[in-house]
């Protein structure tokens, strides 16, 4: 389970998110929508312990990500939005360097690695080094190394950037089973579609505040009659939003 | 012509648009300084060695023009040399050459917008800091404004030639072997070829050349120090251009600067016609991937450190394997290998012998010395290697942030990753000099425990100031030494260590005072021993845990101040800030028309892909 506890981060005099307060249930997948610059980004990485709030606290598990850290960082895996790994390293090279500092024993390493690997179609190139990946191969390991732990909650940003269809649907299919066996799953995306397939609810962000948060049926029960989807409804909140604050 | 000015602009725009804060202006001028110091140095050391030649009766003009000769035959081969690893990464291995390739633009303007950038920045510094040698001889032997003038124009045709030649020498290379490769590989031929040169150059022992009484006669002595140079070397006809102006001859200096301006002339015509003919598939296949399958994950390694624990194994693994995989790293251990093949001989060459002091008790001074020499290469090591380790982990520490160990523990998992080899390392040097010099077992422990003290600290210096001035976005990571904070490590880690050995060299002087039996060690000295010793192990201490907690505390911050590589960074950017304005006002303007029912004019569907792709 993730609790986000009035979460404030400002950079210098910009507020990035203010007042974030969220609760997400163990087993549910989470869509976290928003414009550029609205505070995904900062929001994902402070639950991910990249960042410390200005004020606030993060529960994973009702373990505190800002004062527990290590504890809480155990319970996670992190899917950046950009696949920036050592490129020096093989790509089992890098699995077992995730999975040593996840304390992986040798036994589990070799059973989900491989398993993971064929998943993510990398186990034939796994002794090659991650320079020569391209950059949906790097994210596939990077989505890969960060299941090798089997964390009980899930943090990813912009999972879909770079992906073939083949390995989108892949992806979807892992988070929804994923979903089924518990694990949590709080997910940043552009790709409005996929959050409307997947996710259980969604949350949309908005110059640093939560504008809106629920189900598809409870967004759209409290938007337009027109309202069709998830791109409306983003649309008339946070555009709608944005009008009232120029008027 | 305008597609090149068009290509050299953004370098340019980029040097005339730096925002100049306060800390910026002074470490400038700190740097400028330090610059400034250099370059008088050598016109100093110069102007005293061409007045003492000069004053030399019969040879010292032939001493003076052979010193000149020899400046500019090593000035061009380093010009040459350095040209040939700048034009490889400018012209074929810089990142944002896809970029630039991508435009509508000829391959040979972008060649001859590259090579320009490259002939520039492989030659100002070497030609800046010769210049004041150059200037010397013109002070001494009383050169006219014509010689400054040649002067200036042979400095230039030095620069396109050695450019020139680079480029005629990479681009079929290119074709046949990886670009990576071949620049670990020149810089392998470079320090293989200098370390011999210092060599030889040591076994010839030069101090003969001003000893006339060394020779058998004076004309041998004139006979070898005036050998004529090849004619068919572009530094000879340089040469030959500043002598003649030296000596007041200027039609025979307009003859030799004429061939050097046609030959710099014919140089580039040449080099364009074959960038039109091979540049892009040069470019094309330096971006092939080179085999980089690697056989096996070695077992060996991770079973011999089964018993570590998990995040020490990780990092101490991934450090090793991608250090040895970065072939821009073998430039650097050639570069150690050839400071400590230069540092080791000179021990073994020095000559005791000839000394009118004890050979023990010289023998012994320089052991102790050689624990701040050694310290020193240690610094040197560090700066190359630990201090940059931490930018080493670049756009990817990220995985190191959200991994579960905090930046306390990886601090000192990477600080333990340096200490075993360096240990190890400045124990051998130590040992081996001590070996070279015959010392007293007194000495031997002395420099051994010593140098195992200052190890840790030197270690933990460069850590530290690495973690609290880190360049994560840095293209090469190893550079970030010339920075703010590779100066501050080099200050730190050589106050260190000095202090260190200043403190040792009370008790090392008592104790060779009792050695020789001049004063014999009393009460009161055995309290200043003691006191000593114990200041020392407590700054070695010091030293470990404080620029440590300092990198800690440096590198947390940091991280909490940093944006986003989304969003916010780019809002922040002023011009970025109005196009996102501008777009935002458009769409709203759209959007009202569509509320005021004048929806014909903008299709929703039209204005929901915008809304989509501005988001």
């Amino acid at each position: 389970m993730i609790k986000l506890i009035h979460l404030t981060k400002q950079y210098g005099e910009q507020t990035a998110i203010n007042n974030i307060h969220l609760t997400v249930k163990a087993g549910e997948i989470f869509g976290f929508i928003g414009p550029n610059g609205a505070g995904k980004t900062t929001t994902i990485q402070i639950m991910a312990g990249l960042l410390l709030p200005n004020s606030g606290n993060v529960l994973l598990s009702d373990i505190s990500m800002i004062d527990n850290p290590v504890k809480a960082k155990q319970l996670v895996g992190y899917i950046p939005d950009r696949p920036f790994i050592y490129e020096k390293l093989t790509g089992i090279e890098y699995m077992r360097f995730i999975g040593d500092f996840y304390q992986v024993s040798e036994a589990s390493f070799k059973k989900r690695s491989e398993k993971l690997l064929h998943q993510f179609a990398l186990w034939d190139r796994r002794n090659e080094l991650i320079e020569a990946y391209s950059h949906g191969m790097k994210q596939r390991l990077i989505m890969g190394s960060a299941l090798l732990h089997e964390p009980p909650i899930i943090i990813v940003d912009e999972p879909m950037v770079g992906l073939d269809p083949v390995a989108i649907k892949l992806v979807r299919d892992i988070f929804q089973k994923r979903s089924q066996g518990g694990t949590t799953i709080f997910m940043s995306t552009h790709t409005l579609n996929l959050a409307e397939q997947i996710c259980h609810r969604v949350g949309i962000i908005h110059n640093g505040q939560l504008i809106a948060t629920g189900s598809m049926a409870d967004l759209k029960a409290t938007s337009k009659k027109e309202t069709k989807d998830l791109e409306d409804i983003f649309f008339q909140l946070t555009f709608a939003n944005t009008m009232d604050n120029s008027a | 012509m305008k597609e090149i000015q068009t290509l050299l602009r953004p370098r340019f725009l980029a040097l005339v648009r730096q925002r100049l804060s306060l800390k910026k202006l002074m470490a400038m001028s700190f740097f400028a300084g330090i610059g400034i110091s250099i370059w008088s140095i050598i016109f100093y050391v110069s102007y005293r060695v061409l007045t003492y030649f000069k004053s030399v009766e019969s040879i010292g003009d032939f001493l003076s023009y052979k010193l000149l000769s020899m400046i500019l035959l090593t000035l061009f081969s380093l010009l040459v040399f350095s040209a040939i690893l700048t034009a490889l990464s400018k012209l074929f291995l810089s990142t944002d050459l896809g970029l630039v390739h991508a435009l509508p633009v000829k391959s040979e303007s972008i060649f001859v917008a590259r090579w320009i950038e490259s002939t520039f920045d492989s030659s100002w510094m070497m030609l800046l800091y010769t210049a004041p040698a150059f200037i010397a001889f013109g002070i001494v032997f009383d050169g006219s404004i014509f010689y400054y003038f040649f002067l200036l124009c042979i400095l230039l045709c030095m620069a396109i030639i050695a450019g020139g030649l680079s480029a005629l020498i990479v681009m079929p290379i290119v074709l046949i072997m990886p670009a990576t490769r071949i620049r670990s590989i020149f810089v392998f031929l470079g320090l293989g070829v200098f370390v011999t040169l210092y060599v030889s150059f040591r076994i010839m022992q030069p101090e003969r050349f001003v000893n006339p009484e060394g020779f058998a006669s004076i004309m041998l002595y004139i006979r070898t120090i005036s050998l004529p140079s090849t004619p068919m070397i572009p530094s000879t006809w340089v040469f030959n251009t500043l002598q003649t102006a030296l000596e007041g001859h200027y039609h025979e200096s307009l003859f030799h600067i004429g061939i050097l301006i046609s030959f710099s002339l014919t140089l580039i015509f040449f080099n364009i016609i074959i960038a039109q003919l091979i540049y892009f598939r040069g470019y094309s296949k330096a971006q092939t991937a080179q085999s980089r399958l690697i056989s096996g994950s070695n077992p060996l390694v991770y079973r011999l450190l089964s018993k570590v624990p998990g995040p020490v194994r990780a990092i101490f693994i991934k450090e090793s394997k991608t250090f040895w995989r970065d072939q821009t790293q073998w430039s650097q251990l050639f570069l150690i290998g050839a400071l400590i093949v230069i540092y080791l001989y000179n021990f073994s060459v020095l000559p005791f012998d000839q000394t009118p002091f004890k050979a023990y008790y010289i023998e012994n001074l320089f052991s102790f010395l050689n624990i701040a020499l050694a310290a020193f290469v240690l610094t040197a090591i560090g700066a190359r290697f630990v201090f940059p380790s931490i930018s080493h982990e670049g756009m990817s520490f990220w995985i190191i942030q959200s991994s579960p160990v905090s930046i306390r523990t990886y601090l000192w998992i990477k600080w333990l990753c340096y200490f075993i080899p360096l240990i190890i390392f400045s124990e051998i040097l130590i040992i081996t000099t001590n070996i070279l010099l015959h010392v007293n077992p007194f000495m031997k422990v002395l420099s051994v425990i010593t140098i195992a003290c200052i190890t840790p600290g030197v270690v933990a210096t460069g850590i530290g100031l690495g973690a609290a001035y880190p360049d994560f976005k840095s293209e090469n990571p190893t550079q970030t030494v010339t920075g703010f904070g590779g100066l501050m490590y080099m200050f730190c880690s050589s106050a260190f260590f000095g202090s260190v050995v200043l403190l040792e060299t009370g008790p090392v002087y008592l104790f060779f005072n009792a050695h020789f039996q001049i004063n014999l060690i009393k009460g009161m000295d055995i309290v200043l021993i003691i006191l000593s010793f114990c200041l020392s192990l407590l700054i070695c201490v010091c030293m470990v845990f404080i620029p440590m907690r300092f990198g800690e505390h440096r590198l947390t911050q940091r991280i909490q101040k940093q944006t986003p590589d989304t969003g916010y960074q780019q809002i922040e950017s002023p011009s970025l800030k109005a196009e996102a304005q501008t777009r935002q006002e458009i769409l709203l303007t759209r959007v009202n028309t569509i509320r005021s029912g004048n929806a014909n004019r903008y299709p929703a569907k039209n204005v929901l892909e915008e809304i989509r792709e501005c988001c």
